[in-house]
């Protein structure tokens, strides 16, 4: 490669970083800052001072917080909604695209619906719903919700992830004497992955933001989670807002996503259909 | 291609009747997807289309928070045709989704373009475009709050440093200007995920096409236009989908940062629909302005689909 | 209801517990996440066979919107405490539980604040009992004021007053301004801009609560606007103001950059913190003398979907009686009940004895609509506030405001 490219790369690539990541720095920096600095006019760029004090204020300024409780709950909420997510978007994403049947195409259209309405539409009735099930103030029923409301972007991206791949494979695999299922799960799936991740990430990051639903459908304290917490700790009358205990919960809840970003990253790298299975 | 079904299908029919098990080798198929499609059904009909028939059902009624309803037919979706205030909303957001989705989609091929590499700088790089992605969308509007506001903001404090103004400016103050805080907020957290589905798509690409074409002359913007972008007619569908979506359905954003401001100028649709339905308690009106919004987007996606995308299977 | 056309059978809310303790659940909101948990500890220990479990949920529009949805599906809570502007929304729509009969039986019944009681009554019926109190002063920077040549010891007692000292601090030069408040948020205004109003004898909102009679054209009204639109004209008032919904008021007059803020004693602690600056307190002034302010904060009621009303009783009348509210007042919590207020509050902080001043000659608004013609940032009264007093054009403003204000009453 020629020297100029490379040099052009490098500078595009670290302005448009700069611009990326300015903002979380500054977060980060001001969620170290005392309460003091953090109001001083005009703000200071980077800390003078460090201080944990804010983060010590997510952890039960009432007593009635107990902030790991609540981490565990949106942890398991948003495993759960992946893990659900994932499961029902690539088996149907695999029957949409492969095994064609009659209405198909009208059916994927419909269950994309789900997206296309505002959520604080549907909350009245869907709590109803959970409720008329038993499943109100449960984070079962949460999960469930988040599900399904995450299911027509997985399914659109599984779709096209098994639509992409060569329906050689498929045919091959049965020559071979492999079920249905056994294609599915040992020829079509791997070559998926990119979609499977980007699915996964979706779901969990999603879930584990999502503030509306969980404020409404959740009656229990104990079973609150972590945006809800989050947005207790952080306003007060009139919505006042602490900005320090809110810069210090955007760090801690964006905190567990990088690392799952970072864990995942790897499926993403290219090269996984080339030299694609024979 | 057919070759290859007759051959299992004869394989199959190789006991006999050939054509009666060929047949029922694809009933099989069919059964098999339907099972296949059926949980996700489920589920979208229990905790979806069932929720969605009782929003109707309330569309038709005078359905207060809390008391009593009433039956009254179309008359909300009467008196929303006439309601300039939730038309004038429509237009905002329209105005909105028309500013951010180029403005996303480039940006977002730009970065996929840079760093779809395989070595560690390109994966450095990645990874902090992706970084604002798992922020949620609350946190990075209160965020972005911050970020701008005159007194305490490090922006107006830079821009003052930096000779570019003089006192630092207040952005959320007048109408355009708080619309690109907005805009410039969503486009920081957004298109870290597009680009992450771009280049997927992109992968899916086989290198011999590339290959191939490099052969025969072609340059990386002839590559790109004719071979890249065709290909990525399904990611491209998936991407603008759900771009143009959230975009006609954006409310949080608007709500923390603008909130509805300056004199109500940044109003959007899910906005009105959400001051009608949790600030004055009338229910049924604000279903029936929820259904109309939501035949908009399903006329507005199917347009898209169709345009963009042709055949999603590859020959 | 809701419940009726699709429940067989709602549940929820609470029951008998294990060996005879009634579990009782109790929603706050997060405001009160200081001392809530310490109240309901001390009447958990104190009370054997009544456990009360307390959620603490976000508040203003979270907060009445998930009362709201849980309520019309019968799945309310036991007790629970809201801004006292709620209570005649949700008294007149059945949420509360009528407790008059019990009420009238506290020896209690008249040390608490006129306003707080007006609200809990609607129709003639009690539906909640006052729980802990609020009120709007105006806090100066006595630095500032020294500074800029006025006495720190005789703050500002009319509107003539207030503007030349804010010309003065703002005459300092720099970033340092006269006077500020969140220009773009109903609530604020309305806890810190009406009292000019009704320290001068006007009034916002009249009628009764069920039928509310908006005056946002009365005179009084145009005379505050053209008050606080004079001191924007001036430039006392930092031009962020008109876009502030949330807090940034107050951060400015934390960093010591602003010479006057009107806010509640829930700003002390937030000030305490960051002490670079002497700071006091005086009551909102009238047009040419008198005070007033804001009475606000919670009333605490029983739900109407609760399983058990005598425990529920029980405890919303111990969180008014003497252990609870002297708890609360050691942690800072104005008092409802001003006959206690000398000996368990002011002598805490001298600044104290003002918002209790403050808080007797306190307004409200009463009204079942309150929160689409006032909290609502978009709604009638917010716009008017930011668009008379920002960009002028004040009787316009007013009659658009007041045509809409109506509007919302009439469609209930």
């Amino acid at each position: 490669m020629a020297r100029a490219p490379r040099v052009a790369w490098w500078g595009a690539c670290l302005a448009l970083a700069a611009l990326f990541v300015f903002p979380l720095y500054l977060t980060l920096g001001q969620s170290l800052k005392t309460s003091a600095e953090a109001a001083a006019s005009p703000p200071t760029l980077f800390p003078h001072q460090l201080s944990i004090q804010n983060y010590l204020n997510l952890n039960g300024q009432a007593g009635s917080i107990d902030m790991p409780v609540h981490l565990l709950n949106s942890l398991l909420v948003a495993l759960a909604t992946s893990a659900g997510t994932v499961v029902l978007a690539t088996l149907a994403g695999y029957g949409f695209a492969r095994l064609r049947f009659p209405g198909a195409g009208l059916l994927f259209l419909a269950m994309l619906a789900a997206f296309m309405i505002p959520f604080q539409a549907i909350i009245t009735p869907l709590y109803v719903v959970l409720h008329t099930l038993g499943l109100s103030n449960s984070l079962v029923g949460l999960t469930l919700v988040y599900i399904t409301f995450q299911l027509p972007f997985g399914l659109f991206l599984m779709r096209n992830s098994f639509a992409a791949l060569p329906s050689d494979l498929e045919e091959s695999a049965q020559l071979d004497g492999c079920s249905l299922a056994g294609t599915l799960w040992r020829v079509m799936l791997p070559l998926a992955v990119p979609g499977v991740v980007t699915t996964a990430l979706f779901s969990f990051f999603t879930s584990w933001n999502e503030f509306f639903a969980a404020l409404i459908l959740i009656t229990d304290q104990g079973k609150f989670t972590l945006p809800v917490v989050l947005s207790v700790l952080q306003t007060g009358q009139f919505g006042t807002i602490d900005w320090g205990v809110l810069e210090a919960g955007v760090v801690l809840s964006a905190a567990p996503c990088v690392v799952l970003f970072l864990l995942l990253q790897k499926y993403y790298v290219g090269g996984l259909l080339s030299g694609a299975v024979k | 291609m057919s070759e290859r079904r007759a051959a299992i299908a004869a394989r199959v029919g190789e006991r006999g009747g050939a054509r009666r098990r060929a047949l029922t080798w694809r009933r099989r198929r069919q059964l098999a997807g339907l099972l296949c499609v059926l949980p996700a059904l489920v589920c979208t009909t229990v905790f979806f289309f069932v929720p969605l028939g009782l929003d109707v059902w309330m569309s038709l009624n005078q359905w207060p928070l809390l008391g009593d309803h009433e039956f009254i037919g179309l008359q909300n979706y009467a008196q929303a045709v006439h309601d300039s205030a939730f038309l004038s909303s429509v237009g905002v957001t329209v105005l909105y989704t028309v500013i951010i989705t180029p403005a996303l989609l480039v940006l977002a091929f730009v970065l996929a373009l840079l760093t779809q590499g395989t070595d560690r700088a390109s994966r450095f790089f990645r990874t902090l475009y992706f970084l604002p992605v798992p922020v949620g969308l609350a946190s990075a509007s209160y965020l972005f709050v911050w970020l701008v506001q005159p007194n305490v903001g490090p922006i107006g404090r830079v821009l003052q440093l930096t000779g570019a103004v003089h006192q630092p400016p207040v952005w959320l103050a007048a109408t355009i200007p708080a619309l690109l805080v907005v805009v410039g907020m969503v486009v920081w957290k957004v298109t870290g995920l597009q680009m992450i589905l771009l280049m997927a798509g992109m992968q899916s690409i086989p290198e011999a096409m590339h290959e191939a074409a490099t052969v025969d002359g072609a340059g990386w913007w002839r590559r790109f236009v004719f071979i890249t972008l065709p290909l990525l007619r399904p990611t491209l569908a998936l991407v603008l989908v759900f771009s143009v979506a959230g975009s006609l359905l954006a409310f949080d954003q608007f709500y923390i940062i603008t909130a509805g401001g300056p004199s109500n100028s940044t109003l959007t649709a899910v906005y009105t629909i959400y001051r009608t339905s949790f600030v004055s308690f009338h229910l049924g009106y604000g279903a029936a302005l929820s259904i109309l919004t939501m035949l908009v987007l399903a006329a507005v996606s199917a347009v898209q689909l169709l345009l963009v995308s042709q055949s999603t299977e590859m020959s | 209801m809701l419940a009726a056309v699709l429940l067989a059978g709602a549940c929820s809310g609470s029951g008998g517990g294990s060996s005879g303790t009634t579990t009782l659940t109790l929603w706050a909101r997060d405001s009160e996440k200081t001392f809530i948990g310490q109240i309901v500890d001390q009447f958990n220990q104190s009370h054997k066979n009544i456990h009360v479990n307390v959620t603490i949920i976000p508040a203003n529009d979270p907060f009445v919107q998930k009362l709201g949805t849980a309520t019309a599906n019968g799945s309310g809570p036991d007790v629970v405490s809201i801004d006292l502007v709620f209570v005649p929304y949700f008294a007149k729509t059945g949420a509360l539980r009528d407790i008059t009969s019990q009420a009238k039986g506290l020896s209690y019944l008249s040390g608490f604040d006129s306003a707080h009681m007006r609200l809990a009554n609607y129709n003639g019926k009690m539906y909640a009992l006052p729980f802990t109190a609020e009120s709007s002063v105006v806090f100066y920077n006595k630095t500032l004021f020294q500074r800029a040549g006025l006495d720190p010891a005789k703050p500002p007692t009319t509107w003539a007053e207030l503007e030349a000292a804010a010309v003065k601090i703002r005459g300092l030069g720099g970033n340092n301004y006269g006077y500020v408040w969140p220009g773009a948020n109903g609530g604020a205004s309305i806890f810190e801009l009406a009292p000019f109003v009704w320290a001068s004898g006007g009034e916002v909102v009249g009628g009764t609560p069920g039928q509310s009679v908006p005056m946002f054209n009365s005179p009084a009204v145009t005379d505050m606007l053209t008050f606080m639109h004079n001191m924007a004209q001036e430039g006392v008032i930092p031009p962020s103001a008109s876009t502030d919904t949330t807090s940034n008021s107050l951060t400015a007059f934390q960093s010591g950059t602003v010479g006057m803020c009107p806010a509640g004693a829930f700003f002390i602690p937030q000030l305490q913190s960051s002490k670079t600056f002497d700071w006091g307190v005086f009551p909102i002034p009238g047009k040419t003398g008198g005070y007033s302010s804001f009475a606000g904060g919670d009333e605490i009621a029983v739900g109407s979907d609760t399983k058990s009303p005598d425990a529920a009783w029980t405890f919303v009348q111990w969180a008014t009686d003497m252990t609870a509210q002297q708890t609360m007042a050691k942690l800072g919590v104005m008092p409802v009940r001003v006959d206690l207020a000398p000996t368990i509050y002011t002598p805490q902080n001298p600044a104290y004895s003002i918002f209790i001043q403050a808080l007797q000659q306190g307004h409200t608004v009463d009204s079942t609509v309150e929160n689409a013609l006032i909290n609502d940032n978009n709604g009638p009264w917010a716009t008017m506030i930011h668009d008379a007093i920002f960009n002028g054009n004040i009787k316009a403003t007013q009659d658009t405001a007041q045509t809409k204000a109506q509007a919302i009453v009439a469609a209930g």
